[in-house]
C-alpha cells in the first residue's frame, strides 16, 4: 500500500465574519482511492479543527486509519513469525496449506456473521445452523445425490431469512432473535439425527470428492474459501446490499430517511449469514465424512473473534469480509500456536474469549453507543 | 446576585452566545425571550451547569464559580425545570424529588422509604400540590408533573446555604391556561423563597409573571428592561431586530409557480396529530407551513414524506393516489426530504462525501447491477462544484464538513435523485448567518429548476420571505391561507393572529 502526502490550509469565517480559524490538515490517500474502507480509515485523520480557539488539530500516530488498518496483518505476520522461529516446519508449504484448510471452513462462518455484524447485528444461529446442514447432508447424501447439497444450502438461507424476517417485523434485537433460531435450529438436529452423530457411508462419500479433493495439490476447501472471500468482497464493495449495509451500520436512521428499504437489506443479511453458516456445516462433514447435531458448536466464539479481530466494527458500518479473512487466519493461526504450546483443545475458548473482549476493546467506536447494555 | 459575565459559546462553528450579560436579582423573576435559536437554552445550559462557557463568567454574590456538572449548579442553589421533562416515570413521586439523594435516607444500604416520603411530602407542601409521594409518577398528568418538577427543584434548598435561582425552560408550552394560571400563582408565591428565570416563547406569559426581561438575539442580549414599561410589540421588535429585508430571502428572485399540480392534499389527517389538511402544490412553488409547536405541522411534514402514515383523506402525488408508509416510498415517488436532524437523520456522518451523495440513488452499471465507483466520484465532484462545498475531495468524511457544507451534501443527495418534491424541515436550523444565505439562494434555484418545496422554518421571518403561499396551522387544524408573492407578504402578526 503506497502511500501520497498532501498538505492544504482551510480558511473559514464565522458567523460575525471574525477570521477565526486556520485549519491545518494533512490527509493521505491511499493508492487505491476507490477502496472504500480504506478511505473511511485514511480520511479520519482529516479535521477542521473547532472555530472557538486557535488551536491547530495533530494528528497522532494512534489515531492513523493507516496505521490502524494494518495492525492486524502486522499481528498475522508476527504470529506466523514467531511461530517459525520456534518450530521451523510450520513455514513449510505442506504445514501453512493444512493450516489454512482448516481456516476454511472457520472463514466461512465469519464471512457469514461479517455480513450482520456490518450492518449492526449479530448472528448467534450459525454454529447452530453449520450442524443442523451436517446432519441433514449425512442423512439425505446417500439417497439424493449431489440435490443434498442446495437442499441444505436452502434450508439454511431459510433460517437465516426466518431470523431476519423475525428481527425487523416484530422489531427483536437481533441477538434474542438468532439466539431463539440457534436453540429451534439445534433442536431439529437433534431430533433428526436422533441424537448420534451420522457417519457417511461409501455410497454418499462419492459426493464428496469435490470437498475433499486436491486439484492442483491445494485441498479444494481453500480453494472454496477464496471463493466465499472474492464474491463477498464483491457483494460489499460493489453491490447496493454492500453499500446499503455499510451506511445502515453507520447510520440506520440517515440511511432509512434516505429512501433505502433498510428491513429487506437485513433480511438478506441473515440469509447470507445463515446460508454460508449451512455451507461451512457441509464442508464439515464432508472432511470428516460425518454429520453431527454438535458438529459445529465449538465455533461461534472463534467466528466472532475472527471479524472483530479482522478489524470489523462490532457495531457496525466499518470492515469487511477482506478484514475477516485476516481475522480467520489470526484466529486459527492463534490454534496452531496454541495446540503446540500444548493448551488444551478446550482451554483454548478461553483465550478466545478473551481475545474477543481485547479485540472489540480496542476496535469499539465509543462516540457512536452513549449507553452500553 | 447571580451574574452572567461577558459569556460566549461556541458550537461546531456557530457563534450560541456572544458576550452576554445577565443579572439575576434576589427574589426576583428574570424572563428570557428571543427566536428558536437566540441562544435562550444554550445560556440556561451553562447556567444549569450542562455547558460550560468558551469566555467569560458566572459570579454567584460577586464571587466567581465554576459549573462543571448540574450536580456542582444544585450544590450552588441552581435547580431547573426542564422543557421535556426529567422525571423518571417508572419511579414514585418521592424517589424522583430525591433521586441521587438517596444517601441521606439510608441506613446500612436500605433506604428508609418512610423518611424519604416525609420529606417528599415536605417539598410538596411547598408548591402546594396535594399528591401522594408514594405514587408512580406515570399516573400523574403533565401539569401534575410540572409540580413535582418545582418541588424537586425546592428540594435543594436543605441541601445548599446559598439562595435558591430556579430556571424554568419553557415549562407552559405543554400546559392548559388553567394550569399556566396555577403554576404562575406558585411561582409569585415562591419569590419570597428563591429567585426565578423564566423563558417561554409566549410574550403576554414573559409579561405577565417576569419583573424583568432580556431579549435575545443571534446569541446577544439586545434589550433588558422592567417588565412594567414594555409591551408585546416592542418586544416582539426586539426580538426580529430588524426590519425584514427583503433582498435577505432573494425575494426578488420569486416567480410564480407553473400551473401544473405535483402534489395535492384532500382531507388528509393522522390521527392524533392533524385533521383534513386541504393543500395543493404547483411545479416551483415554495409552500410554508406555519405554527407553533403541537400544532401538527411538525406531524404533516413527515407524512409527506412517510415517516407518519396518514390515516385519512387522500394525498396525490403527480395526480396518482399515493399512502406513503415509509420513506423509501416517498423516495420512489420523485419526494426527498432534508430533516431537521441533518447529523442523524440527513447525513451517514462517518461516511464520504460521495457516499452520501448516492445513496438515495447509487449509480449501477450494466455489469449484474453493480455501483459504478468511478461514475459515482464524478457525480459527487460534479455536485461539489455546482452546489460549493467547500471540501478537499469528495471522499472527505461528512463529519468534518461545517453544518452548512453539510446541508448542502444532504440536498445534493436529493437532486441526485433526482427528487422533484423537496421536503425542507428546518433546513437552517443550527447554521450560522452566511450558510444560511446560501440556503436561501439554493432553494431560489431549486424553485426555478420547477422542483416544488414544502417549507416548515425555524423563523416567521423565514417562511414569509421564502414562501409563495403559506399555510398556518393551530391545534391540528389548517386556520389560515395566505398568497405571500413579492409585495403581497402577511406580516408576521397576521399569521400569528391564526396561529395561537
Amino acid at each position: 500500500m503506497t502511500e501520497t502526502k498532501e498538505s492544504g490550509v482551510i480558511r473559514r469565517k464565522n458567523a460575525f465574519g471574525t477570521k477565526m480559524q486556520l485549519a491545518e490538515t494533512v490527509f493521505r490517500f491511499s493508492s487505491n482511492r476507490r477502496n472504500l474502507r480504506n478511505l473511511r480509515l485514511t480520511n479520519s485523520e482529516f479535521k477542521i479543527s473547532g472555530m472557538t480557539s486557535n488551536q491547530i488539530i495533530t494528528k497522532s500516530l494512534l489515531t492513523d486509519g493507516t496505521v490502524r488498518a494494518a495492525i492486524p496483518i502486522l499481528l498475522l505476520l508476527g504470529l506466523v513469525i514467531l511461530i517459525g522461529a520456534l518450530q521451523p516446519s510450520f513455514l513449510t508449504v505442506d504445514t501453512l496449506l493444512v493450516v489454512m484448510a482448516d481456516t476454511a471452513t472457520l472463514f466461512i462462518l465469519a464471512a457469514g456473521i461479517t455480513f450482520v455484524v456490518m450492518l449492526g447485528g449479530i448472528d448467534l444461529s450459525i454454529q447452530a445452523v453449520a450442524s443442523l446442514s451436517s446432519v441433514i447432508v449425512a442423512v439425505s447424501l446417500s439417497r439424493f445425490g449431489y440435490w443434498a447439497f442446495p437442499a441444505t444450502l436452502l434450508v439454511g438461507f431459510i433460517t437465516g431469512a426466518f431470523s431476519g424476517g423475525v428481527h425487523v417485523w416484530l422489531r427483536i434485537p437481533s441477538f434474542i432473535v438468532t439466539l431463539a433460531t440457534s436453540g429451534l435450529v439445534a433442536a431439529a438436529a437433534l431430533l433428526l439425527s436422533q441424537e448420534r452423530s451420522i457417519t457417511i457411508g461409501e455410497s454418499g462419500r462419492v459426493y464428496l470428492n469435490w470437498i475433499t479433493g486436491r486439484p492442483f495439490g491445494i485441498p479444494s476447501v481453500i480453494l472454496i474459501g477464496a471463493l466465499v472471500a472474492c464474491v463477498g468482497i464483491w457483494l460489499q464493495r460493489y453491490t447496493p446490499f454492500g453499500r446499503y449495509s455499510t451506511a445502515i451500520g453507520a447510520g440506520e436512521a440517515a440511511t432509512w430517511a434516505s429512501g433505502v428499504k433498510v428491513n429487506r437489506q437485513k433480511v438478506i443479511a441473515y440469509s447470507l449469514s445463515a446460508g454460508l453458516a449451512s455451507l461451512a456445516g457441509i464442508l464439515l462433514a464432508g472432511r470428516l465424512s460425518s454429520g453431527s447435531p454438535t458438529l459445529a458448536n465449538e465455533l461461534l466464539l472463534p467466528a466472532i473473534a475472527a471479524v472483530v479481530v479482522g478489524g470489523t466494527s462490532i457495531t457496525g458500518g466499518a470492515g469487511g469480509i477482506g478484514r475477516t479473512v485476516v481475522g480467520a487466519l489470526i484466529i486459527s493461526v492463534v490454534r496452531v500456536g496454541m495446540t503446540f504450546v500444548g493448551v488444551d483443545i478446550f482451554a483454548q475458548q478461553i483465550v478466545f474469549g478473551v481475545v474477543l473482549i481485547l479485540a472489540v476493546a480496542v476496535t469499539i467506536d465509543r462516540t457512536k453507543i452513549l449507553i452500553v447494555k | 446576585m447571580l451574574s452572567v459575565e461577558h459569556v460566549s459559546k461556541a458550537f461546531a462553528g456557530v457563534q450560541a452566545l456572544d458576550d452576554v450579560n445577565v443579572e439575576i436579582g434576589v427574589n426576583e423573576v428574570v424572563g428570557l425571550v428571543g427566536e428558536n435559536g437566540a441562544g435562550k437554552s444554550t445560556l440556561m445550559r451553562i447556567l444549569a451547569g450542562v455547558y460550560s462557557p468558551d469566555r467569560g463568567s458566572l459570579k454567584l454574590d460577586g464571587a466567581p464559580v465554576f459549573l462543571r456538572s448540574p450536580r456542582d449548579a444544585n450544590l450552588n442553589g441552581i435547580g431547573i425545570v426542564f422543557q421535556e421533562q426529567s422525571l423518571l416515570v417508572n419511579l414514585t413521586v418521592g424517589e424522583n424529588i430525591y433521586l441521587g439523594q438517596e444517601a441521606e435516607f439510608t441506613r446500612l444500604g436500605l433506604i428508609d422509604r418512610r423518611r424519604l416520603n416525609a420529606a417528599a411530602r415536605r417539598q410538596l407542601d411547598k408548591v402546594e400540590v396535594d399528591i401522594d409521594p408514594r405514587t408512580r409518577t406515570s399516573e400523574l398528568s403533565f401539569a401534575a408533573r410540572q409540580m413535582v418538577e418545582l418541588a424537586k427543584a425546592l428540594a435543594l434548598e436543605e441541601r445548599t446555604e446559598r439562595h435558591l435561582v430556579i430556571l424554568l425552560d419553557e415549562p407552559t408550552s405543554v400546559l392548559e391556561q388553567r394550569d399556566i394560571d396555577i403554576l404562575f400563582a406558585r411561582v409569585r408565591a415562591l419569590k419570597r423563597r428563591a429567585s426565578f428565570v423564566f423563558v417561554s416563547h409566549r410574550l403576554d406569559e414573559i409579561l405577565e409573571l417576569s419583573d424583568r426581561i432580556y431579549v435575545m438575539k443571534d446569541g446577544r442580549v439586545v434589550g433588558h428592561m422592567e417588565a412594567g414599561s414594555t409591551s408585546v410589540p416592542q418586544l416582539h421588535q426586539m426580538m426580529v431586530g430588524r426590519d425584514r429585508h427583503a433582498e435577505y430571502y432573494r425575494e426578488s428572485r420569486q416567480q410564480s409557480p407553473k400551473e401544473e399540480i405535483v402534489l395535492e392534499a384532500r382531507g388528509l389527517s393522522v390521527k392524533g396529530a392533524y385533521q383534513a389538511v386541504d393543500f395543493t402544490l404547483h411545479k416551483g412553488e415554495v409552500l410554508g407551513i406555519a405554527g407553533v409547536v403541537g400544532s401538527g405541522r411538525e406531524e404533516l411534514t413527515r407524512t409527506l414524506f412517510g415517516f407518519v402514515p396518514q390515516t385519512g383523506g387522500t394525498l396525490k402525488i403527480d395526480g396518482h393516489a399515493v399512502r406513503l408508509t415509509a420513506p423509501s416510498q416517498a423516495a420512489d415517488q420523485g419526494v426527498g426530504y432534508i430533516p431537521r436532524e441533518r447529523r442523524t437523520e440527513g447525513l451517514v456522518l462517518s461516511l464520504p462525501i460521495a457516499v452520501n451523495m448516492t445513496l438515495s440513488s447509487l449509480p449501477v452499471g450494466r455489469i449484474m447491477g453493480a455501483i459504478s465507483l468511478s461514475r459515482e466520484r464524478q457525480l459527487a465532484k460534479r455536485w461539489v462544484d455546482k452546489l460549493r462545498i467547500r471540501t478537499p475531495t469528495v471522499e472527505a468524511l461528512c463529519l468534518n464538513l461545517s453544518g452548512g457544507n453539510q446541508q448542502k451534501v444532504v440536498l445534493a443527495k436529493w437532486m441526485n435523485a433526482r427528487a422533484h418534491i423537496l421536503i425542507f424541515d428546518h433546513p437552517t436550523r443550527g447554521l450560522d448567518v452566511g450558510a444560511k444565505e446560501e440556503v436561501y439562494e439554493l432553494i431560489r434555484d431549486l424553485s426555478e429548476e420547477g422542483v416544488a418545496i414544502v417549507l416548515t422554518a425555524d423563523t416567521l421571518e423565514e417562511t414569509i420571505g421564502l414562501c409563495h403561499s403559506i399555510l398556518v396551522m393551530r391545534d391540528g387544524q389548517v386556520t389560515a391561507r395566505f398568497d405571500a408573492s413579492p409585495g403581497r407578504k402577511p406580516s408576521q402578526v397576521d399569521l400569528i393572529r391564526h396561529m395561537v
